[in-house]
């Protein structure tokens, strides 16, 4: 018995961390949130306050003058980011996984998904290496300003095309990342499902496009979804890559998807340095509030995903 | 009375059956376009990195340590083994014991829970960790920028994925291995170490495996809680700060010097092709197991 | 069966060894007994300066270790504060508040630097355009949005200005530099210092199309990529500058003439305005009178705690910070004119001395 007691505390430790984490945060947070309140989710401007003047009491809290904290901006970076990269990989995705399981020849099909999975191995700093050496200039000299002539109608894809760091190119990195996470899964989902259901699709008459997509699809629907979800989760909290070459937006909106944005993850880190300059610790514990509603987030997302899905296998991890 | 006409199903015509074999085609291609501008990314990322990184790979890369924005990256090399090493050491040792739990008497309550929080933990973004790590680790413990602190942050972030696999693995041992041992009387921990542990070796060694190539990518829970250092390491766990490969790629890739992209370009290879190499290995190591289902 | 099982493990154990062995073998370095770490970080802006002095100073003094990292002025002052760091480099002098929060912080001069703003317009790098104070806070309030405004047409008659959308450039972490910047748009414009004010992070007025860059190295990249940007740069970034063939401004002093940035247009603002110092030397240097002083430069300051964990650790900074403010040492023209700084005058050295013998 002893031996299973020994056991249980180790166990015991991961909730413990998970919990010690978001008490921390809250209550780090909580002047923070106090002093904010609900503005802090609608709110345009991130301001630390004249750091040059001397601190003033507002609402009950010690603050540099002029100090508003809101992140309506960081709220649409991170959600159209995470969205738009969604958007390119779920078809990406599925298509890789239909291919792969249903033409490519089993032995070779192992080599190349092992490959495309290799894909979600490498650093997010590296992809934001590859973005900031190769993928902007090209995008932002080559293919946006094509892109922009084509569809001038479009409000969201007209000019002007700026520099090449931003939503759009955030968005393509982001998709790299999550593509190979959603086919893995589902072209192991896929080939879950017995030989049986595809040798009756096609005695039906159907091509095997047809039995792929008609039939062993829909079986799969809660994988789909779950797999889907989680790469949604992911998109959000990547920081790195795209710190590096969103154009890391303060105060203001995007008004298409060339522009300058900026994620909730990736502000934590750029804005670290000048919060921590902050002599009222305000803009430190707001940043802090960042943290508390990106747990909550992450939270949501995977405990839902969680649900859906069940336990999660080896590579949903 | 005529007879039992046999009733044919309603024959679809052949432009019917002609469209849908387009329609399908078309899929197809669809699909493979797909995987391939997949793959093309792929290897184009690989390619462009190692390519780059090759180019300005030198001996000195490894003997000599960072000075300002030029010299080698003998600094980062150790600094990234030692960091990514020691929270493997601590989050295998704690994770194994949980996975232990999960898998062989955590049916209850607190077997649940944990597992259904580790999932969530495998989703919570690095930087929050590395938030959280700062402030407690780096300035509240007084810790400052060091091995500790880093160590401790990139730990917690393998944690969950070593107690998830570990526990798949050990669930693919087959029962009767349990009930044999323990049948000949053996005592739980007596099960644990002489035969599940060794039954499910590969499985857990390749989930470590992951996690540390995981680990060894990660930044943002890094840079503020190792710093960076242009020496080796000293040997003290607290209050001096490490290098790793990592913040080299990102700090150095903005310095407007040619030495500076360089040592970037270096280190973004050699990160990349030891994950890499990790990866392979760890898939080396499952294929090559009994129980192995991939 | 169970060594079929086992022998992965035993080959990935025998993998490991090898690998540690290959890093022992990287790692054979004698730590001395008694090594100091000194570590630096902030401002970009002196990290240039910093790699030049470390290998020069480290190679005569043996037990010491100095390590540089360039992070951004608010880095170098909050580290400095929370004590992560010995020597936080920044452009800005510590605000009041800070000063009086942690009474035994000193921000020590080390060297005068100065301040570019730079352009990119395609066919006009090599011609100097003439900018002012007001214009250059209406450009960053987004009031004034093309190059032909006429505002910027009335400062440079004659020259071919595009019909173009400015980019403006803006450090988006916390900076020195943005201290500056604002200081000199702060107090030649009353309407930026009223609206905006000046600091190390500032709420810059949103624009379309504005960049925000990290360091002084995300600046002159931003900028060489981008076409018709504007950007306020530190001048030990200056041979960037000039080797990706970007525009450099005249600006408007005080005397309302269109200075250069030159050696003496520099001397002449540090005569004006460094003799002004306080005795805790936190002064700003920006917009100083004169006809021939150039507007925008400051003091590269360090700071340092006073009080210091061990002896040993003070004297090292002591030591260290006396050999750069020294003419014949860290402030020669061999390691200045190589990042564009200016020497601190025999009164700020005496001033930085009576603040460096403090620390202990």
């Amino acid at each position: 018995m002893w031996f299973r007691r020994l056991l249980a505390v180790f166990s015991l430790l991961v909730p413990l961390v998970l919990l010690a984490i978001a008490v921390f945060l809250t209550y780090y947070a909580w002047p923070a949130i106090h002093y904010n309140g609900l503005d802090f989710l609608w709110r345009e401007t991130w301001n630390i306050g004249n750091q040059y003047a001397n601190p003033v009491h507002r609402h009950g809290e010690t603050v540099m003058p002029g100090a508003r904290f809101g992140i309506l901006f960081l709220i649409v970076g991170t959600l159209g980011s995470a969205f738009l990269a969604l958007l390119m990989a779920f078809p990406l995705g599925l298509g890789a996984a239909l291919f792969l399981s249903e033409v490519v020849p089993h032995r070779f099909g192992h080599l190349v998904s092992f490959f495309v999975e290799l894909l979600a191995g490498i650093p997010s700093v590296v992809f934001g290496l590859w973005g900031i050496v190769f993928l902007i200039p090209f995008l932002g000299h080559h293919i946006f300003p094509v892109l922009a002539g084509m569809f001038p109608f479009i409000p969201f894809l007209a000019r002007p095309t700026g520099s090449g760091y931003g939503l759009l190119t955030s968005s393509l990195v982001l998709c790299l990342m999550i593509v190979p996470f959603i086919a893995a899964t589902l072209r192991d989902a896929l080939r879950s499902q017995s030989t049986e259901m595809r040798e009756a699709g096609i005695s039906l008459g159907a091509t095997r496009f047809e039995v792929a997509t008609r039939i062993l699809l829909p079986g799969q629907k809660t994988a789909l979804v779950g797999a889907t979800m989680l790469a949604f989760g992911r998109a959000l909290g990547e920081t790195m890559a795209v710190l590096m070459v969103s154009g890391n937006a303060l105060n203001y909106l995007p008004h298409n998807i060339y522009s300058p944005i900026s994620t909730m993850a990736a502000f934590i880190v750029a804005q670290l340095d000048s919060a921590l300059a902050d002599p009222t610790g305000m803009a430190m514990r707001s940043l802090a509030e960042i943290a508390v509603l990106l747990l909550v987030i992450s939270f949501i997302i995977n405990g839902a995903a969680r649900l859906l899905i069940g336990t999660l296998k080896e590579h949903t991890l | 009375m005529s007879g039992i006409r046999a009733v044919h199903p309603p024959r679809p015509s052949p432009g019917w059956i002609r469209y849908r074999r387009i329609k399908s085609a078309i899929g197809w291609a669809l699909a493979g376009t797909a995987l391939l501008i997949l793959s093309v990314a792929m290897v184009q990322i690989l390619l462009y990195v190692f390519l780059k990184g090759f180019h300005s790979l030198t001996p000195k890369i490894f003997t000599e340590d960072t000075v300002g924005v030029g010299g080698g990256l003998r600094n980062a090399i150790l600094g990234t083994a030692l960091l990514s090493g020691s929270a493997m050491i601590l989050s295998a040792l704690i994770g194994v014991a949980a996975g232990l739990y999960l898998s062989e008497f955590g049916e209850g309550r607190l077997g649940s829970l944990t597992r259904f929080l580790s999932d969530v933990l495998v989703g919570v973004p690095s930087i929050v960790l590395g938030f959280v790590g700062y402030v407690i680790l780096t300035v509240w413990l007084r810790w400052q920028f060091s091995l500790a602190a880093g160590a401790i942050t990139l730990a917690v972030l393998m944690l969950p994925y070593i107690v998830r696999s570990t526990e798949l693995a050990l669930r693919r041992v087959a029962s009767g291995i349990r009930e044999s041992a323990y049948a000949l009387g053996c005592r739980d921990h007596q099960v644990v170490f002489k035969v599940l542990l060794k039954a499910a070796a590969p499985g857990i060694g390749t989930g470590i495996l992951l996690a540390l190539a995981i680990s060894a990518g990660e930044t943002a829970p890094l840079l503020y809680t190792a710093g960076w250092s242009n020496y080796g390491w000293s040997g003290h766990l607290i209050h001096e700060p490490v290098a790793y490969l990592t913040y080299v790629i990102w700090s150095f890739i903005g310095e407007p010097f040619h030495s500076a992209h360089a040592l970037a370009y270096v280190a973004a290879f050699l990160i990349t092709f030891v994950i890499l190499l990790i990866n392979l290995l760890a898939r080396f190591l499952i294929a090559s197991s009994p129980h192995s289902r991939l | 069966m169970s060594k079929l099982r086992t022998r992965p493990l035993v080959r990935l154990t025998a993998l490991a060894a090898v690998v540690l062995a290959g890093l022992c073998a990287l790692a054979p370095v004698p730590v001395q007994a008694r090594t100091t770490h000194l570590i630096e970080t902030g401002s970009t802006l002196l990290y240039p300066l910093f790699n030049l002095w470390v290998p020069t100073y480290t190679a005569t003094h043996p037990g010491i270790r100095i390590t540089t990292e360039a992070t951004g002025s608010g880095t170098g002052i909050a580290q400095a504060v929370a004590g992560l760091v010995q020597f936080g480099a920044s452009d800005a002098y510590l605000s009041p508040t800070l000063q009086r929060l942690h009474p035994g912080l000193l921000n020590i001069p080390l060297a005068i630097s100065s301040q570019m703003v730079n352009y990119n317009l395609p066919g006009l790098n090599r011609r100097s355009l003439r900018l002012s104070g007001p214009v250059l806070a209406a450009i960053y309030a987004g009031r004034i949005r093309d190059w032909n405004a006429p505002a910027i047409r009335a400062l440079n008659p004659g020259l071919p200005l595009p019909h173009h959308r400015i980019l403006p450039i803006h450090r988006s972490d916390g900076s020195g530099d943005t201290f500056i910047f604002t200081q000199y748009l702060s107090f030649s414009t009353p309407v930026w210092m009223n609206a905006t004010g000046y600091g190390t992070t500032v709420s810059w007025p949103a624009i379309r199309g504005e960049i925000g860059a990290t360091g002084n190295p995300g600046m002159v990249q931003a900028l060489a990529t981008n076409p018709y940007a504007i950007a306020y740069i530190g001048v030990s970034y200056r041979s960037a500058i000039l080797k990706d063939h970007l525009g450099q401004a005249q600006l408007e002093n005080r005397a309302g003439r269109f200075v250069p940035l030159t050696g003496s247009t520099v001397a002449a603002a540090v005569a004006a305005r460094a003799p002004h110092t306080p005795p805790d030397q936190s002064i700003s240097l920006v917009f100083a009178p004169g006809a021939n002083a150039y507007p925008i430069i400051n003091y590269e300051y360090v700071i340092v705690k006073e009080h210091q964990p061990s002896r040993r650790m003070a004297l090292a900074i002591r030591r260290f910070l006396e050999w750069a403010i020294a003419p014949t040492g860290g402030n020669a023209p061999s390691f200045l004119n190589r990042v564009g700084f200016a020497p601190l005058p025999a009164q700020a050295i005496r001033q930085s001395r009576r603040q460096i013998v403090k620390i202990h």
